[in-house]
């Protein structure tokens, strides 16, 4: 391609979206919602909700469930994903008690378990093309919505509970349904439409702020168990492979650390117009980060994968997440993308070493960059070469 | 048995002293007086406080142990101002620690000391002793903290010298043996150090008060100070980084 991108996403977007028009191209859409809905940031705290309603009647959950897209390619996620229409109403954040029947159906649909049949009136045809976010999966044309109809839900009950236990902190029911089970994709819909947590503080809440407040909290819930588990017996490097992404988790027999590196090659969706591989890297030690991670969502994303596998295992590592995103990574496709792949790559056999040295030469097998370079811009590397422990002076 | 009057200041050092290493600490109570010793969660660390039962208003005590929350017991003693009297005693029915201040009563439960290990303190060989005023080092540290994530500490006969350098700046401190209160090396000595550690480890110390450091080459440091007009004593030992290549 002339532009330098492996294929082009503009051609991508658009095969899928000529066959899409021709169904929405109307005042009117008749579909069911996997169930899904999209919470704006823009204007905050004045932001357009509603619901994602594809022109698809029966059980559509497969579109918004990121759990289950283990083998979907990108070209999948971008056909399925744009024929999401997205309805807007504009509300107050704190107006989740509001008696406006969009708000109530909004909220009712992110509590559903099973698709929900749903016939949506816009006071104008859906406009627009895929749009694509830095943390939330990309959704389809959208348009201001009228009047919302829908079917009966089923609720989920467990988060049913949560949704009316009014004295509940949100935190501790995100972490209590976690536990029993419910995807976290499941908990984000409903953390984002103000299901959760104490009545005088419930709102809307932004999707990609949910998304990361919830892979938030459950990381730090799962860490206390992490940080007072004992050590791994060995070094482990584990790999995987997808949509032209290289992987690596390596992990240490040191208290907890933890550290994603991501590098990202000219032509890439967050290295657009660079001539060179851009590396970005967030990190904590043992007692955590104070503020946000410059890399994003991602960062926590990855951070509640790893912590699950700990957790399972009852042990305690220092982990540094090596991400090489080559050319062929043309389109962002939301943080799930990165908790489900490091959760997948933790599930592949792992390689075993006695040392350090002997681990990063397998670490350099597997990535084109340079060891030195992942070096360079890793503070947990550049920590657990240079720094020594007291045991070493014990003579 | 353990039953004390101090001022809640001597406490609040405590904490100060131990909390930038550790949350959760084993206090060791003898007749002569409190002390604990611990190590941080990465091994990099430790930390030895000694506060004398002369320090106390009123102490009586037995051998025994607490296991202390740390964050918790300053939680409590935000509650005090630095000269009011505090009262702690040990009630040995329930496990908890009872915190007077004023007629607030505040009573802490205390956790199992059985997993919080008695750390060992390394044989170390550290010819140089430096004694510094804790203002002058601080300025040195806040100064290499804007530009490197460690520094240098260097001693020869004559002078004293802390180094930091980045990527574009740095950050040079030497101070000449007189304007230094102890100065004393059979050998130029030096080592690298983490500057978020370090930096730890000097801030419990107030403003004009004497900082000794014993250094030695790639070596730990042993940093030690008085406290509570020299009834209490804080000892730190921090692991070297070691030069990159």
């Amino acid at each position: 391609m002339l532009c330098g991108k492996e294929r082009c996403p503009v051609l991508v977007r658009f095969s899928f979206q000529a066959r899409v028009n021709k169904l929405i191209d109307s005042l009117t859409l008749e579909g069911s919602s996997p169930p899904s809905v999209f919470v704006g940031r823009i204007g905050y705290p004045k932001v357009a909700v509603g619901p994602l309603i594809p022109p698809v009647v029966g059980d559509t959950s497969f579109i918004d469930t990121p759990e289950f897209w283990g083998n979907v390619t990108i070209d999948d996620i971008v056909n399925f994903r744009s024929q999401l229409v997205r309805g807007k109403h504009v509300v107050n954040v704190y107006d989740v008690d509001s008696s406006d029947k969009i708000v109530s159906l909004t909220r009712e649909l992110a509590l559903s378990r099973e698709s929900v049949q749903s016939e949506v009136y816009f006071e104008k045809k859906p406009s627009g093309r895929i749009i694509f976010y830095d943390e939330a999966q990309p959704h389809g044309p959208s348009a201001p919505i009228k009047k919302l109809e829908i079917s009966n839900p089923k609720y989920d009950h467990r988060i049913e509970k949560a949704f009316y236990d009014t004295d509940l902190r949100a935190r501790d029911a995100v972490v209590e349904l976690y536990k029993k089970g419910t995807l976290v994709s499941s908990i984000q819909k409903a953390f984002s439409v103000g299901a959760f947590g104490e009545k005088k503080y419930r709102r809307f809440v932004p999707t990609r702020w949910s998304i990361t407040a919830v892979d938030s909290m459950l990381g730090e819930e799962l860490l206390k168990q992490t940080k007072n588990s004992p050590l791994i017996n060995e070094y482990r490097v584990y790999r995987f492979k997808r949509f032209d992404n290289r992987w690596v988790v390596l992990m240490m027999p040191t208290s907890w650390r933890y550290e994603l590196i991501e590098a990202w090659y000219p032509k890439t969706t967050w290295n657009p117009y660079g001539a060179t591989i851009a590396i970005y890297n967030s990190y904590e030690f043992y007692n955590g980060r104070k503020t946000y991670a410059e890399i994003g969502g991602c960062y926590y994303a990855a951070r509640l994968a790893v912590n699950e596998t700990l957790t399972k295992e009852h042990r305690q590592a220092g982990v540094v997440i090596f991400r090489e995103a080559h050319p062929g990574y043309i389109l962002p496709v939301g943080v799930w993308n990165v908790r489900e792949t490091v959760r997948k790559a933790l599930k592949q056999p792992y390689t075993k070493y006695d040392d350090l040295q002997t681990a990063l030469s397998a670490v350099k097998e597997t990535m084109d960059i340079p060891l030195e370079r992942w070096i360079k811009n890793s503070a947990v590397l550049k920590d657990s070469l240079h720094q020594r422990r007291l045991e070493d002076f014990f003579t | 048995m353990f039953k004390a009057k101090v001022k809640a200041e001597v406490i609040k050092n405590i904490i100060d002293i131990a909390s930038p290493l550790v949350t959760e600490a084993k206090f060791n109570i003898t007749p002569k007086g409190i002390s604990l010793r611990a190590v941080d969660p990465a091994h990099v660390a430790m930390v030895d406080v000694d506060v004398k039962a002369s320090s106390f208003e009123e102490y009586k005590a037995d051998e025994m142990e607490m296991g202390i929350d740390l964050d918790k017991l300053g939680g409590i003693m935000k509650l005090a101002n630095a000269n009011d009297t505090v009262s702690l005693e040990y009630d040995e029915d329930t496990n908890k620690l009872i915190i007077r201040i004023g007629n607030l009563v505040r009573k802490m439960g205390l956790l199992d000391t059985a997993g919080m290990p008695d750390p060992k303190i390394p044989n170390l060989n550290l010819p140089a002793k430096i004694t510094i005023k804790a203002s002058e080092l601080f300025q040195g540290v806040r100064a290499s903290e804007a530009v490197s994530d460690h520094i240098s500490l260097t001693a020869t006969k004559d002078s004293f010298e802390l180094f930091a350098e980045g990527d574009t700046d740095v950050v040079n401190l030497k101070l000449p043996k007189d304007l230094l209160l102890e100065l004393n090396t059979p050998e130029k000595c030096r080592s690298l150090f983490s500057i978020d550690y370090f930096s730890n480890m000097v801030k419990p110390v107030k403003g004009e008060e004497p900082i000794t450091m014993h250094l030695g080459n790639d070596n730990p440091i042993k940093l030690e100070f008085d406290f509570t007009e020299k009834n209490g004593h804080a000892v730190y030992l921090l692991a070297p980084r070691i030069e990159s290549e």
